[in-house]
């Protein structure tokens, strides 16, 4: 059987990239942000300008906006896994997250309480995959500042790029006339007013899906037959209990359904490296055998790096729990951006555990190769093959997987359904059948931003009945 | 719903029909106009004074002097031209000349001219009195005494069809139970319906607070009638409110009856004064609120027997939603109908600069009405962390000059102001305070005091620790203190006395008495369970929140693991609701139920306690916009209104992140038991699905203790104001309403069951709420609940008395 890429979809995405992330012409935004510019306050209005100001790259070829993008969701504008950094040479390590409803993240605990005020406090919070940021005005520094990424050799050469800019009054305005005389000053106030924008601008928080029109009773928020099925599964702690994590309730600071408790879990996705057959844009750092991405465990953050190589630690692997809002239109999933389709993410859910060969590279056993399914990351199979899972862990710290449903069975757990901690054994059944995956999708579909009610409501397809 | 209005009717309108046959024989007949019978005696009243910081109001006795009393020949309550009528003097004796053949009720006429002597003031609003006929006979025809009691003796008898010695006896029996003191009271009927300046004593303490309270009632009555309210209210009728028909705006397919409704007569306005709303008068509610769980963590839970005892036999609210998230939104919403955009569990002065900042001030100390010493407090409490939540001084949202936040400390009248200011009582009893701490203050650690808990559930199982554990902090939050965000019940003089102990498990009243925190309060005195002691001696306020310890509400605290055990973070935490924690809870719950139970006032079937049993809120789940959320995000625009005189609603500048609270959270249990299925003959397992929210049950106590009138929106507490006429009828102040799916889910109403749920109707609950959870002793799934379609079986009202 010949390569192929793990999805269809992949392939147009992965065009769209050669225009998107970094690359397009111009200093200014092709498409007028969105927004209530009117009611912004003067930082949230330099924030603005700076969001979509290319200057602020060592190559000037690059603004947030071009990784967060507004015409989707503030993430990235194709499917690539990572994307390009301001010098094309280089790209990122981690796949780029929506910048949508995050203004009621917390700060980074090991303890943090959980936003349904019933779990147990746990490692919870921040920015970033890892959370090594403690607000948005913090964060702002990290792509500003990275090689990988737009590349700035320093706060003084971006904070120049601000003062040469067109919104270099505006920025007095809001900061202070003497705001250029210190760099840092300056530099933590492009933080500020880059936080304020995304804080204050309805176009980050928006709640136009058809899920928000469902919680607020509003017209035209009728689920159909097959989102409501979706939901349950969503919410059935023995099928899908996905709402264990992916928190739906009254959020912290008033926010509604953002389908995330900003809490960390490893779940092990497979490593995103060529090991992939046909895998379109694995990481180049993952060239490296030896570099692992662990998460809250380095190599970004430092205050739970073990303390010897090879030293069991529960943090390692855990990457913070995204929100679900507008998942639908995104290409690349995982920290890694190893999936490219909620079909393989969901697939991965269930059968991570009872067929670890769809997902993991395999080694050794004998006949013939046998295909998997077509969502599977590994194509073929071949029986009585040694699986490598969690290969995108060291050996050592693969202890802390999360074992609950629909991962794991349940079996052993202490007492509740979702408290189960052993694997599914493989060749077992897993979770959900592929109906209540598909209804899960019709579901999800439901949390993207800018939902137009119909005219009329159609009556047939895969979401509707 | 309750079938009491229509009886009534019916009875009053043969009875006027009676009069006005007697009164067209004397016109055929030309009655001789003799003038020779002198009816004579007094009209007694009562005046609450504010002011008093025990708990119990000041309410003294006086006369109405300029009242006209007249024979009401056609019981009509109004003195038509024809009827003969005197004035009181200075001291509320009148003598009245009528025709010796003339009969009928003795009404007394208050209007706002006259003066009650008791505060030599004129009385508020115009209020009519009355004496029966029979009880004209029985004082004798020179010592007639108008009074609240004589109204409500005849109101009695006209309700349930009986006889003026029927409710003399029953109102003798109403009265009978020790009043703020632990010594017995016996009320004769004639002392019931005496004169009340004549008695003294406990007895006329009792017979004051009972005539402040009818007083309240009667002139709501009369204001009905002279309003010429239709009856009954809109929002009784059976069915659903008729006078959506003619609303714009209102979902189709809802259930609309016709509007067949008559203008009020004035035996209807004396008994609708006691159902508003559909909602009958109560003496006592104690309402025992627990934490954090859903339905299904619940229901049907095998740990938690006392509560589903109450949910399996007594009555219960199948679609009952929280407001938000955390506690203090949810308690606050309980206390004033508001969070206020609070989504934290921070201390008052969070965000509270500017108007809303605190306008505490100190307190001297003194003595609550049970003899509990109260020391003096400064005017914020203790400025640490440990006992202000969120606190430091520099803290930009909850510090010494907050800038930023939501406003903690909410403005305005709320549910403790309204019943104070009506001279009547609410109260707070909190487990677990330490001795001498301000209520206002987080209770902290006291190594001193060291308990084993070991109890036993009513079903016989024990939950015990394997050793004993020092008492931590924060076993008692102001968080969960529904009064304590509202700076106008922080500031009624009668604050401290209203924040009262109740009994605890694990520490015993000698335990606490080793108290360390606040060494300079002397525990020697101190009482821990004034709960036991206020049932004992009737001083438990018409309205009580029950708030256990977080040891014994299912909340927990301390640190996870083993330190504290059954009270540990995971003993009870977490909604899987199959932990020891559950089963804490359910053994409080037992206890305070018992208590209540065994009391006196319970077994008095002359008075009507009811007990709730809720949660502050579910797991976490929210389904559309239940019963006056903000129906539309943090993006909605909502904000507070206020209310004209013409009803209509103008919205004011919101708060900072006011649209970011009022949302819902969750489905949970509301369990209801009532004396009147205990000691009478009330219906029991009453089921209403009809949605409700907190707001719902504030809107309720409201109708419930007469604190309100459903002909203006604004005198219910802020939201609980958000009827579905009222959003409709102004819809452009409440813009989180607009493109509603469904406005009755949306809206606010009492629980009284009245409406009809359409027959295809799918009950709206939250998948989170109610998928179930293991048992893992049986494997099985409990609690899982299929959404209901249609209607109830019945449309019984699970406060229904009969």
């Amino acid at each position: 059987m010949g390569k192929r890429l793990p999805l269809g979809t992949a392939i147009g995405a992965a065009l769209l990239a050669l225009t998107a992330c970094g690359g397009g012409s111009g200093g200014t935004p092709t498409v007028a942000p969105p927004g209530n510019a009117a009611k912004l306050s003067l930082a949230a209005q330099v924030g603005q300008k700076a969001f979509f100001d290319k200057n602020l790259s060592g190559g000037k070829n690059m603004a947030c906006s071009g990784c967060h993008d507004p015409q989707y969701a503030y993430g990235p504008p194709n499917s690539l896994s990572v994307q390009l950094g301001s010098d094309p040479a280089q790209s990122g390590a981690r796949a780029v997250p929506s910048l949508r409803y995050r203004e009621s993240t917390p700060a980074y605990d090991d303890h943090a309480a959980n936003p349904d005020g019933v779990t147990l406090a746990s490692a919870g919070g921040g920015f970033m995959w890892d959370g090594r940021a403690a607000s948005m005005a913090e964060q702002v520094a990290l792509p500003l500042l990275n090689p990988l990424e737009m590349n700035n050799a320093s706060k003084a050469d971006v904070v120049q790029a601000v003062q040469n800019g067109s919104y270099a009054d505006l920025f007095e305005q809001a900061f202070g006339a003497d705001v250029f005389a210190d760099t840092d000053t300056a530099f933590a106030d492009l933080g500020t007013a880059i936080q304020a924008f995304e804080t204050e601008d309805l176009s980050f928080h928006p709640y136009s899906s058809k899920y928000d029109l469902n919680i607020y009773n509003k017209i035209g928020g009728t689920l159909t037959a097959a989102e409501m099925r979706g939901l349950v599964v969503f919410h059935s702690s023995a099928v899908g209990n996905c709402s264990a994590c992916h928190y739906a309730g009254v959020n912290f600071a008033g926010n509604q359904g953002l389908m995330t408790d900003f809490t960390y879990q490893a779940l092990g996705a497979p490593r995103n490296d060529k090991s992939i057959p046909g895998n379109p844009d694995p990481i180049p750092a993952n060239d490296d055998p030896a570099y692992y991405d662990m998460g809250l465990c380095g190599p970004y953050r430092s205050d739970h790096t073990p303390a010897e190589l090879g030293t069991p630690d529960p943090y390692c692997g855990q990457f913070k729990v995204p929100v679900l809002r507008n998942v639908a239109t995104r290409g690349a999933f995982f920290h890694n951006g190893v999936f490219h389709s909620l079909v393989q993410v969901l697939h991965f859910y269930n059968t991570r555990d009872t067929h670890p060969e769809y997902w993991y590279p395999a080694s050794g056993g004998s006949g013939t190769a046998q295909d998997n399914p077509s969502w599977a990351l590994q194509p073929t199979y071949v029986p009585g093959a040694t699986v490598a899972r969690f290969n995108d862990l060291p050996a050592d710290e693969q202890g802390s997987v999360d074992e609950e449903v629909p991962l794991g069975t349940g079996e052993g757990g202490d007492n509740t359904l979702g408290g189960g901690t052993q694997a599914r054994a493989a060749g077992s059944a897993p979770a959900m059948t592929e109906q209540q995956m598909s209804d899960l999708i019709c579901f999800l579909n439901t949390l993207s931003d800018g939902y137009q009610v119909p005219e009329t409501a159609p009556t047939s397809g895969t979401c509707v009945n | 719903m309750n079938k009491q209005p229509s009886q009534v009717f019916r009875k009053s309108s043969k009875a006027l029909a009676e009069a006005s046959l007697v009164a067209a024989i004397c016109m055929v007949a030309a009655c001789n106009s003799t003038h020779d019978k002198t009816l004579a005696g007094v009209v007694a009243a009562s005046a609450y004074v504010p002011g008093s910081t025990t708990g119990d109001p000041t309410i003294k006795a006086g006369y109405y002097k300029g009242a006209t009393v007249f024979l009401d020949e056609n019981g009509n309550g109004v003195l038509d031209s024809g009827e003969d009528s005197a004035t009181t003097d200075a001291t509320g004796k009148f003598s009245l000349k009528v025709d010796h053949n003339a009969s009928g009720q003795l009404v007394a006429d208050i209007t706002t001219s006259a003066i009650n002597t008791a505060v030599n003031a004129a009385a508020p609003s115009h209020l009519i009195l009355r004496a029966s006929a029979a009880q004209v006979a029985d004082q004798g025809e020179d010592k007639i005494v108008i009074s609240p009691m004589s109204s409500e003796v005849q109101r009695l008898v006209e309700a349930n069809g009986s006889s003026y010695a029927a409710e003399k006896a029953n109102i003798a029996t109403r009265l009978s139970v020790p009043f703020n003191s632990a010594a017995a009271l016996s009320v004769s009927g004639a002392d019931a319906l005496a004169d009340v300046n004549t008695l003294s004593g406990n007895e006329q303490a009792a017979v004051l607070f009972e005539d402040n309270a009818l007083t309240n009632r009667y002139t709501y009555a009369t204001t009905k009638l002279d309003r010429g309210d239709k009856y009954p209210d809109a929002l009784a009728v059976a069915g659903g409110d008729p006078t959506l028909a003619d609303t714009a705006g209102i979902t189709s397919g809802e259930t609309i009856p016709a509007d067949t409704r008559t203008t009020i007569t004035f035996a209807q306005a004396q008994q609708a004064a006691f159902n508003i709303e559909g909602v009958p008068a109560y003496d006592n509610i104690f309402i025992i609120i627990e934490e954090n769980k859903s339905t299904d963590a619940v229901a049907g839970n095998p740990r938690a027997p006392t509560i589903n005892d109450i949910l399996d036999n007594y009555n219960k609210l199948s679609t009952y939603y929280a407001t938000s998230n955390p506690s203090e939104p949810n308690y606050t919403a309980l206390g004033g109908g508001d969070d206020f955009g609070v989504t934290d569990d921070n201390w008052f002065g969070c965000g509270a600069s500017g108007q809303y900042a605190p306008t505490d001030v100190a307190f001297a100390g003194g003595t609550a009405s049970d003899g509990q010493v109260i020391p003096a407090f400064a005017a914020l409490p203790p400025a640490d962390s440990a006992r202000r939540a969120g606190y430091s001084p520099t803290s930009a949202t909850c510090g010494d000059a907050p800038t930023q936040g939501a406003v903690h400390n909410i403005p305005g009248d709320n549910l403790f102001t309204v019943m104070s200011k009506a001279g009547m009582t609410i109260r707070t009893y909190s487990e677990s305070m330490n001795p001498g701490q301000d209520p206002r203050a987080d209770s902290i650690a006291d190594p001193a005091v060291v308990g084993l808990y070991d109890e036993t559930d009513g079903d016989g199982t024990e939950v015990k620790d394997t050793q004993a554990w020092p008492v931590r902090s924060q076993l008692y939050r102001v968080k969960h203190g529904p009064s304590i965000d509202f700076q106008a019940a922080r500031n009624l003089p009668e604050f401290y006395a209203d924040n009262r102990t109740i009994f605890g498990t694990q520490y015993t009243e000698a335990d606490w008495k080793k108290q360390t925190a606040y060494p300079d309060f002397d525990a020697s005195n101190w009482n821990y369970d004034q709960f036991g002691t206020d049932l004992a001696t009737g001083d438990v306020g018409n309205i009580n929140f029950v708030v256990p310890d977080q040891c014994d509400d299912m909340h927990s605290v301390g640190k996870s693991g083993v330190d504290g055990e059954s009270c540990a973070i995971g003993s009870s935490n977490g909604n899987n609701g199959q932990n020891a924690g559950i089963t804490r809870a359910d053994i409080y719950v037992n206890k305070v139920v018992t208590a209540i139970k065994n009391s006196a006032l319970w077994k008095n079937k002359q008075r009507r306690v009811a007990i709730v049993v809720m949660f502050d809120e579910g797991e976490g789940g929210n389904n559309g916009s239940c019963c006056g959320w903000n129906a539309g995000g943090p993006n909605s625009g909502a904000a507070p209104v206020t209310v004209d005189a013409d009803g209509k609603a103008t919205a004011t500048t919101a708060p900072t992140n006011y649209a970011q609270g009022n949302f819902g959270h969750g489905n949970s249990i509301f369990g209801i038991v009532t004396n009147q299925q205990d000691v009478g003959t009330a219906k029991k397992a009453v089921t209403d699905s009809d949605a409700y929210s907190h707001f719902s049950f504030l809107r309720t106590m409201q109708d419930m203790f007469g604190v309100a009138d459903p002909a203006r929106d604004a005198s219910y507490l802020n939201r609980a104001k958000y009827t579905e006429k009222f959003i409709a009828e102004n819809i452009m102040a409440l813009p989180e309403y607009t493109d509603s799916a469904d406005t009755h889910f949306d809206a606010v109403r009492p629980i009284n069951h009245a409406y009809k749920i359409p027959d295809t109707y799918v009950q709206k609950l939250y998948p989170g709420d109610i998928t179930g959870v293991v048992n893992p002793d049986t494997g099985m799934v409990e609690g899982a609940i299929t959404p209901q379609v249609g209607p109830d079986s019945s449309q019984d009202n699970v406060w229904a008395t009969k």
